[in-house]
Parts: structure tokens; C-alpha cells; sequence
């Protein structure tokens, strides 16, 4: 029997770009400097506009938190030659660094930067969704470490009956591409992702 | 660009380049044993034949300088049924593998024609699926400037303007030998080297003229694209790298036409074989250079989508 896709739900209006869960990835899973599990990405636009004698702000900014989504397609799994990219029966996508040949071919294939290269070991590294967590039944670290408590995790079709069905966020790329067990609360300002109208706000961090 | 790329841009050329000879050398003996001596013919191709080898052996091994745990290379082919990285790395083993065989055959006039013939024609759609699959690799949805229909044609035309001057330098070189063991000029290897030269070069005005055609409209189907990283690949090859993509057309063209031209000439003319020989070195040092080059921009000017 085939379990239902795991996923993340992250509401965008509440989070306050804190990075609390990016860092609570990184010490649960000790990683080096550089190797970025979950990464906040800071998405600015906008510009002040006259009006008469006054100056209208249309100025936004919002973050999104991305890590591996786990993509229902996983087409990384489907460009490493050495199939050292699994998908669980519960739509966790694994990477057996053991089989890893460090081709780093699937970071080309990744839509959200999920794969993070280890120059050390030679090996490519990702999110595992904190398997060892769920198997034991706690929250996954990012989950449980957000002040705001914007962040939820689950099966994909329950987080959609409760939260809908956003995924397509700017500067995150079109869905269709890779299908990631990801749902948003939208934020007041966030934009769809084939947007122009802002950037990437903190592109050294990411 | 660090190691890594030029690993890639090591092997794709010399990949590519293996192939080109090998399906180059099939169409030269096919129309050359119409009018020369088999024994004539295969005086200047076996050499050039045997030349294959060591050069993708060195690709491949160049190939392993991207990988970062090398040790595992072996298993890079088992996702066959979903990689394209896997269907590469096969194709490319098998090309070499069959290639070999036929090689080996020839040299030693194993079997007969026909046989040693259907072996080719093996081998030569094993590299031809060997370059087809090495562009599917990067046939990617988040590569803008590396998927497109662009992709396939430029890795065949480098494939078969990089094989088609290489063979004229293998021949030259074949021819010298020759010369040197037999002590005097042959007549008949000699107007076979000139025939054959002069449809080398032939081949490669057409195919540069094919890589400038090619080139410019990749460009301007990028600079048009939807997205912001196609737009912005396009903006880095003519802006960034404005010089390097310039000189790289440039290249193409001194080399393959405007030596092509005087090697031309030259062997039409009383030109000893040291100027056409040096010629043609030329044109095969500044096509290889120029293709080196875009191979470089290949790789520095792409701008994925996505965060
Ligand atoms: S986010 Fe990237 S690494 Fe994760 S499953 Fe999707 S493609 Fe693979
Ligand atoms: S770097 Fe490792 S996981 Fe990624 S495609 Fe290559 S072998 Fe597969």
C-alpha cells in the first residue's frame, strides 16, 4: 500500500522572515557552513510613486522558506545516473549518499536549490524531511522551531482540504516543472511566480 | 569555472570529436575506394582510425574530473531507464567498445568487408545515439539556454567540423609517414591526400556556415524568452562575454573558411606538402580553440531558473 505524499504547508502572511527554521535545520542536522537544508529567500519590490503632491509606496516584501518539497515528480531522481535519489513510499525523497557519485547532475534538475553539494565528502546532500522525526512521530525541525507558527507538515491532500491549493509563489518557479508537495497561505503582497515585478532581496544568503 | 566545468567541456569535445572522425572516416572510405586502391585509401584512414581511441579514453577520463566521488563512477549507469546522464555514459562505452572492435579488425584485416563494414555502421549509430543522448543531458526545463533545439545541432556540428579537420591533420600526418618509410613520393597517395582534402574542407565551410547560422538564432530565441534567467543567458553571452562569444565565431570562420580557402588552393597549386600541412594544422588549431571556447561560454552563460 502506497502512504500519501508528505508535505509542508508554510503561510507566507505570518512568517516574519526570521530564519528560525533554517537554522534549526541546520543544527538538527549539523550541517557545515555553505550546506543549507532550508533556505529563506527574500522576495522585494515595488518603488515609491507621486501622486499630486504626495508619494505613494507600492514597496513589498515578503520571505518564503524552501527547502527540498519532496516534488511529486522529483525530477532530480529521474537525472541521477546512479539512482541514488529515492522517493519513500511516503513521497520523502532520500538520497543514498552511498550511491552518490557527485555528477552534482540533479542540482541542475532541482527547481528550489534543495541540493546542496558537499565539496568535503563528495557528495550531495539534501532535506530528508527529518525522516528519523516522522518515523518517531515528532514534527520535523523547521515545523517545530517557528515562532510564528506558520509552518505545517502532512499529507499533501489533507494540507490542501485545510489550506487550499497555492503553490505557485514568486520567485519560486512554475509548479508544473517538478509538481512539490508544497501548499501556501499567500501573503497580502506575494505574487505568482512567473512575476518580474521584484527580486530576490538576499541573494548572498541563499 | 572551476575544474569541474572544464572537466565537461574537456569531455564533451573530445566525445564529440571521436564521433565526428569515426563518421567522417566511414563517408571518406565509401566515396574514396570508388576511385582509388582500397590498399591506397586505407593507407591514410587506418591510421587515423587507430587515433580515435586514445583521444575518447582521454575524454573519458577527463570526464571524472567532475565527479565528486569518482570511485563510484561505475555506477553511473544504472538509471539507463530514466537517465539521461546513465543513457550518455553508456552509449559512450558502447561506441567506444564497438569502435574498438571494428578497429582492431580493420587494422589487422580481420573478416571480411562486408562484415568489417556492418560493424561500423554499428558503431557509428552508437555514436551518433552517444551525442544525441549527451545533448538530451542537458535538455533541461530549468536551463534556458541549453534547452533548445540549438543544443543537439551545435554538439553535431562541433562533433563533425572538429572530426572533419582532425582527419585532415591525421592524414597529413599519415601522408608524412608514409612518405618517409617508402622513401619517395607516391603519386597516387598524394593525389588521394589532395582529393581528400579539398572535400574535407569543403565539409567544413558547411558546417561552419550551418554554426553561424545556429548560433545568432539561439541568441535571439533567448533574448525573446519568457523567462527572466533566458533573458538574462542571452544578455551574459552577447554582454559578459560579449569578446569571447565574438572571437569564438570568429574563430569558426578564419579557421574553416578562410584557411579551408587556402588549403584549397594550395592543393590545386604546386604548394608543398609542408604549407598544406601547415594549413590545415592551422585550421584545425583555430577551429578547436573557437570551439573550446563557445563550449566554455556553454556552460559560464547559462542562467538557471529558479531559487
Ligand atoms: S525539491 Fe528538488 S531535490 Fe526536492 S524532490 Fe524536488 S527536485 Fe528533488
Ligand atoms: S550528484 Fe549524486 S545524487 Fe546528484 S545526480 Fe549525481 S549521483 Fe545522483
Amino acid at each position: 500500500m502506497t502512504e500519501q505524499q508528505m508535505a509542508f504547508y508554510v503561510d507566507l502572511a505570518a512568517c516574519s522572515g526570521c530564519k528560525a527554521c533554517q537554522i534549526a535545520c541546520k543544527d538538527k542536522n549539523d550541517l557545515d557552513v555553505g550546506i543549507m537544508w532550508r533556505r529563506v529567500v527574500e522576495y522585494v519590490g515595488g518603488d515609491w510613486t507621486r501622486s499630486g503632491d504626495a508619494w505613494v509606496s507600492t514597496v513589498y516584501a515578503y520571505s518564503v522558506t524552501v527547502s527540498c518539497l519532496h516534488c511529486e515528480d522529483a525530477p532530480c531522481a529521474t537525472a541521477c545516473p546512479s539512482s541514488a535519489l529515492v522517493k519513500r513510499d511516503d513521497g520523502v525523497v532520500l538520497i543514498d549518499e552511498s550511491r552518490c557519485i557527485g555528477c552534482r547532475y540533479c542540482e541542475w534538475s532541482c527547481p528550489y536549490g534543495a541540493l546542496q553539494f558537499d565539496g568535503d565528502t563528495g557528495k550531495m546532500t539534501k532535506c530528508d524531511f527529518c525522516a528519523d522525526y516522522l518515523d518517531e512521530g515528532k514534527d520535523p525541525a523547521c515545523v517545530a522551531s517557528c515562532p510564528m507558527r506558520a509552518m505545517d507538515y502532512g499529507p499533501l491532500d489533507e494540507l490542501r482540504e485545510r489550506y487550499g491549493d497555492l503553490a505557485e509563489v514568486a520567485p519560486l518557479p512554475d509548479p508544473s516543472i517538478s509538481r512539490p508537495a508544497v501548499v501556501f497561505g499567500p501573503h497580502p503582497d506575494s505574487r505568482a511566480g512567473a512575476s518580474t515585478s521584484g527580486r530576490i532581496g538576499n541573494l548572498e544568503e541563499v | 569555472m572551476g575544474l569541474h566545468d572544464w572537466s565537461l567541456i574537456i569531455f564533451t569535445i573530445l566525445g564529440q570529436m571521436s564521433v565526428g572522425v569515426f563518421l567522417i572516416l566511414g563517408v571518406i572510405h565509401t566515396v574514396a575506394i570508388r576511385r582509388h586502391a582500397v590498399e591506397e585509401v586505407e593507407r591514410l584512414t587506418d591510421r587515423a582510425l587507430l587515433a580515435i581511441g586514445p583521444v575518447l579514453v582521454l575524454g573519458f577520463i577527463a570526464s571524472l574530473g567532475h565527479l565528486g566521488s569518482p570511485v563510484n563512477a561505475y555506477l553511473s549507469i544504472l538509471n539507463v531507464a530514466d537517465s539521461w546522464l546513465s543513457r550518455e555514459i553508456l552509449f559512450g562505452a558502447l561506441f567506444a567498445v564497438s569502435g574498438a572492435v571494428f578497429a582492431l579488425m580493420q587494422w589487422r584485416k580481420v573478416g571480411p568487408f562486408a562484415l568489417r563494414r556492418v560493424v561500423a555502421l554499428v558503431a557509428a549509430a552508437l555514436g551518433i545515439a552517444f551525442i544525441v543522448s549527451m545533448a538530451l543531458v542537458y535538455m533541461l526545463p530549468l536551463q534556458p539556454s541549453w534547452n533548445l533545439w540549438a543544443t543537439p545541432v551545435t554538439f553535431l556540428v562541433t562533433s563533425l567540423l572538429t572530426g572533419t579537420l582532425a582527419i585532415g591533420v591525421a592524414f597529413v600526418a599519415s601522408y608524412a609517414y608514409e612518405r618517409k618509410r617508402d622513401g619517395e613520393d607516391s603519386a597516387a597517395l598524394a593525389a588521394l591526400l589532395y582529393d581528400s582534402l579539398r572535400g574535407l574542407v569543403i565539409a567544413a565551410v558547411v558546417l561552419v556556415g550551418a554554426q553561424l547560422v545556429t548560433i545568432p538564432l539561439q541568441v535571439a530565441i533567448l533574448s525573446g524568452g519568457e523567462t527572466a534567467a533566458a533573458v538574462d543567458s542571452a544578455a551574459r553571452l552577447t554582454s559578459d562575454y560579449g569578446i569571447m562569444f565574438a572571437l569564438r565565431l570568429a574563430l569558426a570562420f578564419i579557421g574553416a573558411a578562410i584557411f579551408g580557402l587556402f588549403v584549397y588552393r594550395s592543393t590545386l597549386g604546386q604548394a608543398s606538402q609542408r604549407v598544406v600541412g601547415g594549413l590545415v594544422g592551422g585550421a584545425f588549431g583555430l577551429v578547436l580553440v573557437g570551439e573550446v571556447l563557445g563550449r566554455y561560454l556553454f556552460y559560464a552563460a547559462n542562467v538557471p531558473i529558479g531559487v
